[in-house]
């Protein structure tokens, strides 16, 4: 920073926006587990609550918790925020809404940091959140920070100034091509979704010391405007993605159930390998749900993936978008999948198939996987 | 046929970032050369909105907030028989953020009356947060469901079927009631003929188009200026970088039969090596 810079940093006036210094993740549990992402949160949450001197605390809603909050605890909560009530069982945007508004508005100061996950719950409730209190939100952020920030810009004269502790939430733009620092340090709390699995979570520590504290209840009769009926799920952990060194995944581009035992042949000319899927051909059930890859799937990071007639939709690109080395298959050469992998294919996947099989064996492609080398989820 | 009187749908013009055309070097927008384009997200709201009034009745108001070039998708959405539009349309509205884009325009949903449903698509390809739509139900006090991938109406009851993680789940929804539409929902369907043909119609009656859509400023939504723009925005975007290894750097192999490609593929990628690091 050159002398001149230096100066003028001084002459604006630091402005301090009102807080506590806390920093709130909003946790997620379901079937009397603690989300990933929140775990993830609570490492991310974690860093910015030390880097601001403050508290990182959780909430957590839901009916019989039972031992859950003090997990959390285990990952890093100084603070535990528990509301513990049947109507709670599910998330719902209006009942959930309510708890999490009354907390918000109970403190004296409020909050710095607010993060919820990137996931269907968080990407529901936070904008709720944040136009209640008209406060700032950056979506799906992939990175965070504290750091000052000096506003210059004279078309509003009333906020120049040097703002310290700001939420840097980073997240990709235009299709991912850039990354965008935002920032929001007028107002508090400073709001943020992270998409799972990229932050990284803290070692369980059954020492740490932290504080449950139970919240009341007080839904309102327009809360009950919506109610869950029915939720489909197929939730199975036998197959685990996350730990292959190589995936080959099927789209829609196969046509067929069938097709994925040409996806299977492919896999197995390599070691320690899996079958992964776009959620299209789990849906019309090609392929069970666990070989999901993508935002409602797993979130993977395999050294190669090979996407076999997947166009490479935002919601599949998330899941695997960090993996070493993308090889694309696909008839057109305009699918998005082209714009991220770091190879491609252009054409008959039934061609190009049996021809990579053919000369993967022929080269002898058999890798040993070194022992006690794992990739975090 | 139900008891659907109004059906708003909100819909956006983004550049086209399929096309070269204003993308700068740095891969931002220069809106002013990019070409433009209906939000994709928002073609299944479109199809949604469309949807309810064929089998449930009602009309369909399409509203939008742009640069006066966005009467474009309102004319596209006329074209597909949409009943109404609005644009709003000022230049306070610059650099709005989310909660500043959701606050005028549920300002401009006040001010085009009553209504059953609101659709909006998931998400928009230039603003990308999927935050507008659950951010409108908020200020009009409103229960949403997002991620709607399908429904049905019965009685005064939204039955929606919403993508979630692992699955799906139904919700029922009251009406009235705002719903964001997934990508997975079913596509927009042809143009009419008659909408077309109105449309090509309003082209050469400049007057008679001001009745289909109606172009409006803050003062006509009674908006808090203060709330708009730059000035209603809490998020500013301090900086942006450009993210080397993705985008453009693919390579590519097309045209070749099958095995010539694949062996250059195993020639150019080392894969053992790459497994082993
Ligand atoms: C809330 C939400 C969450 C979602 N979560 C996920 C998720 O977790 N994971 C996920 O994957 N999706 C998810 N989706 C769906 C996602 O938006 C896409 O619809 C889906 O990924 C598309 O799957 P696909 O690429 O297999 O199919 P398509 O988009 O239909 O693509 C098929 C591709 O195959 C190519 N092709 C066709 N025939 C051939 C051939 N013979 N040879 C070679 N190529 C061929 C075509 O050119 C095309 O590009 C989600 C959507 C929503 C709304
Ligand atoms: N300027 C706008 N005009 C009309 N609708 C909009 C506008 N911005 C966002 N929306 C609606 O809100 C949805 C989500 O947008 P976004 O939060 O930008 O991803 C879009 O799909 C639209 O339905």
């Amino acid at each position: 920073m050159n002398a001149e810079i230096k100066n003028e940093v001084k002459q604006l006036p630091e402005i301090i926006t009102p807080s506590n210094k806390e920093v709130i993740v909003v946790g997620e549990q379901e079937n009397g587990e603690i989300k990933p992402v929140t775990i993830e949160l609570l490492g991310a949450g974690r860093d910015l609550a030390n880097k601001l001197n403050g508290v990182l605390s959780c909430t957590l809603f839901g009916n019989k918790l039972g031992d859950l909050p003090k997990k959390l605890i285990s990952y890093g909560a100084d603070i535990v925020y528990i509301a513990d009530d049947p109507v709670l069982e599910n998330y719902q945007t209006l009942t959930y809404r309510r708890v999490l508004i009354d907390l918000l508005s109970s403190f004296e100061l409020p909050p710095h940091i607010v993060l919820l996950g990137s996931t269907t719950t968080g990407r529901d409730l936070a904008p709720r959140i944040a136009a209640h209190f008209e406060t700032g939100l950056t979506a799906d952020c992939t990175e965070l920070d504290i750091g000052p920030y000096e506003h210059t810009n004279k078309t509003d004269p009333e906020k120049i100034g040097l703002y310290p502790g700001c939420l840097y939430a980073i997240r990709p733009s235009f299709g991912e091509s850039l990354k965008a620092r935002i920032l929001g340090p007028w107002k508090n709390p400073q709001m943020a979704t992270v998409r799972p699995g990229i932050m990284l979570p803290l070692q369980i520590d059954n020492n740490h010391k932290g504080e449950i504290r139970e919240l009341s209840v007080n839904l309102k009769p327009e809360d009950y405007r919506s109610e869950l009926i029915e939720v489909i799920h197929a939730i199975n952990k036998s197959v685990n993605l996350t730990e292959a060194d190589v995936i080959v995944s099927g789209g829609f581009g196969l046509g067929k159930a069938d097709g994925f035992e040409l996806i299977k042949e492919l896999a197995n000319c390599f070691e320690n390998s899996m079958v992964g899927a776009s959620r299209k051909v789990v849906d019309i059930g090609w392929i069970p749900y666990q070989h999901q890859v993508g935002q409602t799937g797993k979130t993977v990071r395999p050294k190669v993936y090979i996407a076999c007639g997947i166009s490479g939709a935002i919601q599949h690109r998330v899941g695997m978008n960090k993996s070493g080395l993308i090889i694309a298959i696909n008839k057109d050469p305009d699918a998005p999948i082209f714009k991220f992998a770091h190879f491609g294919l252009v054409g008959d996947l039934y061609q190009i198939i049996p021809e990579l099989i053919k000369q993967f064996k022929s080269n002898n492609l058999h890798i040993i996987k070194k022992e006690g080398e794992k990739l975090i989820a | 046929m139900g008891d659907i009187q109004n059906i708003f749908v909100l819909i956006k013009q983004v550049p086209d970032q399929s096309s070269k055309a204003g993308i700068n070097p740095d891969g931002t927008i220069d809106r002013a050369r990019a070409k433009r384009m209906l939000n994709p997200f928002d073609r299944y709201a479109l199809q949604a909105a469309l949807h309810t009034k064929k089998t449930y009745g009602g009309k369909v108001t399409a509203i939008s907030m742009g640069p006066p070039a966005a009467v474009e998708i309102l004319l596209e959405a006329l074209e597909h028989s949409v009943d109404k539009c609005y644009l709003l349309s000022d230049k306070r509205l610059a650099a709005s953020d989310t909660l500043a884009t959701a606050y005028a325009l549920h300002k401009v949903i006040k001010y085009a009356g009553d209504f059953d449903l609101i659709f909006c698509g998931l998400q928009t390809t230039d603003g990308d947060t999927a935050q507008v739509g659950p951010q409108i139900a908020e200020r009009l006090n409103l229960p949403q469901v997002s991620y709607c991938e399908d429904f049905k109406i019965e009685e005064t009851k939204v039955i929606a079927k919403r993508v979630v993680e692992g699955g799906y789940e139904w919700v029922k929804m009251q009406i009235p009631g705002l719903i964001t539409v997934a990508n997975s929902y079913h596509p927009l369907e042809y143009k009419t003929l008659r909408g077309a043909r109105m449309v090509q119609h309003l082209l050469r009656n400049e007057e008679e188009k001001t009745n289909y859509i109606k172009i409006i400023t803050l003062d006509d939504i009674k908006a808090d200026p203060v709330k708009c723009g730059l000035k209603g925005s809490p998020t500013i975007v301090a900086r942006t970088d450009k993210v080397s290894e993705i985008g453009g750097s693919c390579i590519v192999y097309q045209g070749l039969p099958a095995e010539q490609m694949v062996s250059n593929l195993v020639k150019n990628t080392n894969l053992p090596e790459f497994i082993k690091s």
